[in-house]
């Protein structure tokens, strides 16, 4: 057992750190805020195929698989960014574990090149980049099933999260006729990646300044209250990071072991990525309350994304059910 | 001890019942400015029917009210759905900080229009290298003539954009030690050499406000519990902040839980367990915080101002309202993040809580050091 990224998947975590270091930055992510998606930096991540990261070669993807999803949502996470990209490879994860062959020829390659736009979530429920997308994807998470919807039925929803499109789609549509269970599972391990990667932010933020800011004639830092809040922020990201790794790896390599994992993952992640990035703000005190201090992005976008597909409390009683003894 | 109600304060709250049937506060308008204004002339009906200053002594316009009867009016208000008064600094914080403090000459002047909202106040404290550490604070006052004459920049200023007067300390003595060298004024607002600028929080309004004060003017008259003292008087308003603030505050946390307990109800969402549960512990929070909150009056009563428990208080009521807040965002469903709505408000706004009025982490040094007697860490 060896539970460290490969060199080619360290590679893509290192080249998406620094391509999105410079085309997201936190003046980038409050344009978008204000204007919408960042389409220039979409193009630029469809060009790289990245989209596609984890479809099948067959349907145009690159054929790699959940864990090289998971480093690149965490990296997307991590810069806030603007783009439909975690819609768009949730509806492809959908489309090409539950869609039929016919299904995945009409949508996958599209999906995958990012000509199209996807989103999936739950009926009625913030669908985060629904409004945009041309697959829309609602799932019923008790049953486990899947339907593509009429994307023009998609009501946009303006949320506390302006950095990304959220809307609601209606139930219905055209069936996926496979098991949607692995689809949502993956997309529980896809969306708790994202979450990791804005803890992640918040305690880098936090450890900067905490270090920086002085008060009493000392860095706030000095204070143990203070190092015991970021000393907490890293049990939660890295605790994140951990279950979503090894939920991305039992997902192409133990599927059986997928829907625990899953659960495990998200019902950490949500509330680790809901107290690091609150704790974010507390580490930055008044200014931390403030607009132009940028940590209330990943606070925010940490709500929505601890709230789709259920939060904590939801995914912890999963794992209960998941473990009973039989 | 006896927690029941005596005749006359039944008779107490059947008045004001009836006063408050009579003049219903309505519904929260849209916008920082309709909001404020509507705060504004709801202090003034509350004035007018003589309920401005329940607790005040009757010598300077309040109702003198016992504190039981305080706590009555506080959850009557709440009850009612009422705003916080628009002056709610200068009620809760200048006037008692005066009445400890302030001179004949100076309570006659100032405490009649802060309870008619006549004069809005605001707190001049924080400053952007002075936060926690407020003695650090840099902002220069220096004598002039039968006068001061005050430089420096403060921030945070929440409300500063309506106030006439400034609860302002500044650095009168360079030379001592930093808690010796402050004096507390009341810099007036309107002047030229005091510019306001508004600072967005994350809720996307600009409640606060930074201070740019250039040469501002404030004669000695102004000078609140003497030259060089600032720093006692600065205690005491900061200790009517957590405890008779955090007194107001639990009664709008009772509100809101209640209100989340119905929308649970009806959304069969209470039927499950582990909202049930989470519901439940911030029922027994609230209560505790309101049955503490009494006990600080009681202190009050018996010391003449609050003591560091109030720290208790205003901490219990942060980690309280911002559970609250997240729990709506589990049990609302969208609605609750959805901008402008008032559960995504609540949720945003409830960050500040922690931070506002000393953060978390001051308080809990306040109350090792200062109630259990512990060695400071530094
Ligand atoms: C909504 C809001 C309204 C406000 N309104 C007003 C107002 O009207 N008037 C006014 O004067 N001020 C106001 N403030 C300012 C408020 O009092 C300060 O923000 C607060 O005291 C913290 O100071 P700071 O922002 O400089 O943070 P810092 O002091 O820089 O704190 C940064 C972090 O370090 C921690 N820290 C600092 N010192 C210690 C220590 N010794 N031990 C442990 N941890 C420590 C803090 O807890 C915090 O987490 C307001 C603030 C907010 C958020």
């Amino acid at each position: 057992m060896r539970f460290t990224l490969t060199d080619d998947q360290r590679e893509i975590q290192r080249t998406a750190r620094d391509l999105l270091a410079n085309r997201s930055s936190f003046e980038k992510v409050r344009a978008a805020a204000e204007q919408g998606p960042d389409e220039a930096l979409w193009r630029e991540l469809c060009e790289l195929g990245w989209p596609g990261i984890a479809v099948a070669e067959a349907h145009g993807g690159q054929g790699l698989g959940a864990v090289e999803l998971a480093v690149l949502l965490e990296e997307l996470g991590y810069a806030c960014a603007a783009t439909p990209f975690l819609g768009t490879v949730l509806a492809a994860a959908a489309i090409e574990h539950a869609g039929s062959d016919a299904q995945r020829e009409r949508w996958l390659p599209g999906l995958a090149a990012g000509e199209l736009r996807g989103a999936l979530g739950a009926p009625g429920e913030l669908m985060p980049d629904a409004p945009g997308a041309n697959v829309v994807v609602v799932v019923d998470l008790a049953q486990r099933t899947a339907a593509v919807a009429d994307a023009d039925a998609v009501e946009p929803v303006q949320t506390i999260d302006p950095t990304r499109r959220y809307g609601r789609a209606p139930a219905g549509g055209e069936p996926l006729e496979g098991d949607a269970g692995p689809a949502i599972d993956r997309a529980l391990v896809a969306v708790s990646a994202e979450l990791v990667g804005l803890a992640q932010r918040a305690l880098d933020m936090s450890v900067e300044y905490v270090k920086e800011r002085k008060q009493f004639g000392v860095p706030v830092g000095t204070f143990q209250a203070v190092q015991h809040r970021a000393a907490q922020m890293l049990l939660d990201v890295e605790g994140g990071r951990s279950a979503a790794l090894y939920a991305a790896w039992t997902a192409d390599a133990d599927p059986q072991r997928l829907p625990l994992a899953a659960a495990m993952a998200k019902a950490w992640a949500s509330d680790a990525g809901r107290s690091a990035t609150a704790s974010a703000i507390q580490l930055h005190g008044g200014i931390g309350f403030t607009w132009e201090a940028d940590v209330h992005w990943l606070f925010k976008r940490a709500q929505l994304d601890s709230a789709f597909l259920g939060a904590g409390a939801a995914h912890r009683a999963r794992v209960t059910a998941l473990t009973r003894p039989t | 001890m006896d927690l029941s109600y005596t005749e006359r304060e039944r008779a107490f709250r059947d008045e004001l019942r009836e006063w408050l049937a009579a003049n219903p506060p309505g519904e929260r308008p849209q916008g920082e400015e309709a909001d404020y204004a509507w705060r504004r002339d709801w202090q003034r009906r509350l004035h007018e029917g003589g309920w401005a200053g329940v607790h005040w002594p009757v010598e300077y316009g309040g109702r003198g009210a016992s504190l039981m009867e305080t706590a009555i009016f506080f959850e009557e208000l709440g009850r009612a759905r009422a705003p916080l008064p628009a002056n709610v600094l200068g009620l809760l914080l200048g006037g008692p900080t005066l009445m400890v403090w302030g001179t004949e000459e100076q309570k006659d002047r100032y405490l009649p229009p802060i309870l008619s909202a006549q004069e809005i106040w605001c707190q001049g404290f924080s400053e952007p290298d002075a936060g926690s550490d407020l003695a650090a604070l840099k902002t220069r006052a220096r004598r002039d003539g039968d006068g001061w004459v005050v430089s420096g920049q403060k921030v945070w200023t929440s409300g500063a954009q309506f106030s006439k007067w400034c609860m302002l300390v500044a650095r009168t003595d360079p030379d001592v030690p930093k808690h010796k060298g402050l004096t507390y004024f009341l810099m007036d607002m309107e002047q030229e050499a005091v510019q306001v600028r508004p600072l967005v929080q994350i809720t996307g309004e600009a409640d606060f406000n930074e201070l740019f004060v250039e040469e501002a003017r404030i004669p000695d008259e102004n000078v609140i519990g003497g030259v060089g003292n600032g720093w006692k008087v600065a205690l005491t308003t900061l200790m009517n902040e957590r405890a008779g603030l955090g007194f107001f505050l639990q009664v709008r946390l009772r509100q809101l839980l209640d209100e989340l307990v119905e929308q649970a109800a009806a959304s069969g969402a209470l039927d499950d367990p582990r909202v049930a549960d989470r519901l439940g512990d911030l029922h027994v929070r609230t209560e505790i915080l309101r049955l503490t909150a009494y006990r600080g009056l009681s202190a009050i009563e018996q010391y003449g101002q609050p003591g560091p428990e109030g720290s208790l208080v205003k901490w219990l009521w942060s980690d309280t309202n911002q559970m609250l807040t997240q729990l709506a965002a589990d049990v609302v469903g969208p609605e609750a993040l959805t901008a402008g709505r008032p559960w995504a408000y609540e949720l945003l706004r409830a960050r500040g809580n922690s931070i506002e009025g000393g953060t978390t982490e001051i308080l809990k040094n306040i109350v090792a050091e200062r109630v259990l007697g512990l060695p400071r860490a530094r």
